[in-house]
């Protein structure tokens, strides 16, 4: 599974990412930490005149990883995006970009994390359930 | 010791071709001349980027050389879009430490004159660095909010858009305002999309102007009751929660706590409403609607001049205009007048009002409670 490079803090647990050098809840210095490189979208915008050196449409989002660090995003496109939608991130040249997940991808993340932990049967099923209901046509938010 | 506003003044806000320091002249000269004070005993200057708006800097001292008292000490104040009232703050701090007996705040900013990406970059280096590089703007921060409030709090455009259109027909009926004309909800629900979902419509405009306010220790018609300082991450991506500020919380509870009472004294407030649906948020973060309830208020109508609790009966920043650095005075400035009976075409009866600044994308923010007195 892809990663990305994050930071913890030894007090408070608390991860972000990308790595800070500091906290940002105290005046703590943060450890080296890794999180996986899929969450949820926190929110989205789109910029139809963003500033300047940047493409419109410009798709920018919030995307919360699990652990809880949360990280700006730019995107392809926002099309069927909502709020809770899971996506994957990838960091090119130290730029984060989110991706959609459709039900193929989820339900193979699920299948790699059941065959991790040994239990596979239980987490197809819950895959299925969820990519059903998440793939279920809806409007906007 | 208490704290009194003898003073008040301000220019009219809107595209002004006038340059900062006369701006500047005018509404400290206003508000010396209203509190009868030729000479304060300090200055607190507030402008937020005047060194990229106007290529001047050392504002403390150009301004008090320039209003014939560069003898008196002048310090400048900045915590970006709420330095207005930061420089409050430390008009009334000094005051209250018994360092000075009275105290000249004032702030403003020039923007017109440049094109509107400039100024949207210049407001935007407010923005943390790793999130700017996204190319987030304040509106597209903004509508980052809007869009998680709409799915979390239950706010629908329709109210988001009541707030812009109660707020320009406000300032219609203020003389001082940028926007002196109203606008129906259709025109704002079906204005250009800026950051989806936030509208043309819903965003404050690019203004100049500048405002004053004369503080003593000497008693006067108003009195500073409480103020308070809340702050919050410059990274939006650090805060737990994207639809409630943090900073105003805390904010109005420290003024409240200096106060000793509670939002249920308050009758008209002025909101930092640089978007439509921030002005909804300040409302339950100041604890003045209960939480969950502001968009329905503002529908019914409570939150218009006439209603239960009118805010932003100057137009707020969506029509009176904000000139950034003179946003904070200005709200003081018009709950003054409010207060002393003299906000004429928009009076509101009220004895105690309660003005909110948000700084930055809600970083730094100030709230402060007036009374009248008695």
């Amino acid at each position: 599974m892809d990663v990305l490079a994050a930071s913890r803090c030894p007090r408070c647990r608390r991860i972000v990412a990308p790595p800070a050098r500091l906290c940002p809840d105290h005046p703590v210095a943060m450890e080296p930490y890794q999180v996986s490189a899929v969450g949820e979208v926190v929110s989205f915008t789109t910029l139809h005149s963003p500033p300047e050196g940047f493409r419109s449409p410009l798709h920018i989002a919030i995307v919360e990883l699990e652990g809880g660090a949360r990280l700006f995003c730019h995107g392809e496109e926002t099309r069927g995006v909502k709020i809770g939608s899971h996506v994957s991130v990838e960091d090119v040249n130290s730029v984060f970009y989110f991706s959609h997940m459709g039900f193929a991808d989820r339900a193979r993340l699920f299948w790699r994390r059941a065959g991790y932990r040994g239990e596979k049967v239980a987490a197809i099923g819950k895959s299925f359930v969820k990519g059903f209901l998440k793939g279920m046509p809806g409007g906007q938010d | 010791m208490d704290v009194w506003i003898a003073g008040a003044g301000m220019t009219r806000f809107g595209k002004r071709d006038v340059a900062l320091l006369d701006l500047m002249a005018e509404a400290a000269l206003a508000a010396l001349a209203d509190a009868s004070i030729e000479t304060p005993d300090a200055i607190m200057v507030a402008a937020m980027n005047p060194e990229e708006f106007t290529g001047e800097g050392n504002y403390g001292s150009l301004v008090g050389t320039y209003l014939g008292l560069s003898h008196v000490p002048a310090l400048r104040v900045e915590t970006a879009t709420s330095s207005g009232m930061a420089a409050v703050y430390a008009g009334f701090a000094s005051l209250a430490a018994g360092l000075h007996r009275s105290v000249l705040v004032v702030g403003g900013e020039k923007m017109t004159q440049l094109p509107t990406p400039r100024v949207s970059e210049i407001i935007g280096r407010s923005i943390d660095p790793h999130e700017r590089s996204y190319g987030s703007t304040m509106p597209a921060l903004a509508g980052l909010i809007t869009r998680a409030a709409m799915h979390e709090r239950g706010f629908v455009l329709r109210e988001i858009s009541q707030v812009a259109v109660k707020n320009h027909a406000h300032g219609a009926r203020n003389p001082y305002a940028h926007f002196q004309g109203p606008v129906t909800l259709e025109a704002v629900m079906e204005s250009r999309v800026v950051a989806d979902p936030l509208r043309l419509l819903h965003c404050c405009p690019i203004s100049d102007g500048a405002a004053a306010l004369v503080l003593t220790t000497e008693p006067a018609s108003v009195r500073i009751a409480g103020i308070g300082q809340g702050t919050d991450s410059i990274a939006v991506r650090y805060r737990p929660e994207l639809t409630s500020f943090r900073a105003t919380q805390a904010a109005a509870e420290a003024a409240y706590r200096m106060a000793g009472f509670g939002p249920e004294r308050v009758e008209v407030a002025e909101l930092h409403d640089a978007f439509a649906p921030f002005e909804l948020i300040s409302l339950e973060d100041t604890g003045l609607v209960p939480s969950g309830k502001a968009g329905r208020a503002t529908l019914d109508g409570e939150t218009a001049v006439g209603g239960r609790l009118p805010v932003n009966p100057s137009g707020g920043l969506k029509a009176r205009g904000h000139p950034l650095a003179a946003t904070g005075i200005a709200q003081l400035v018009e709950l003054v007048w409010q207060l002393r009976g003299r906000a004429e075409g928009r009076q509101v009866p009220a004895r105690v009002a309660l003005a909110q600044s948000i700084g930055g994308l809600a970083s730094n923010n100030w709230v402060t409670l007036l009374e009248a007195r008695r």
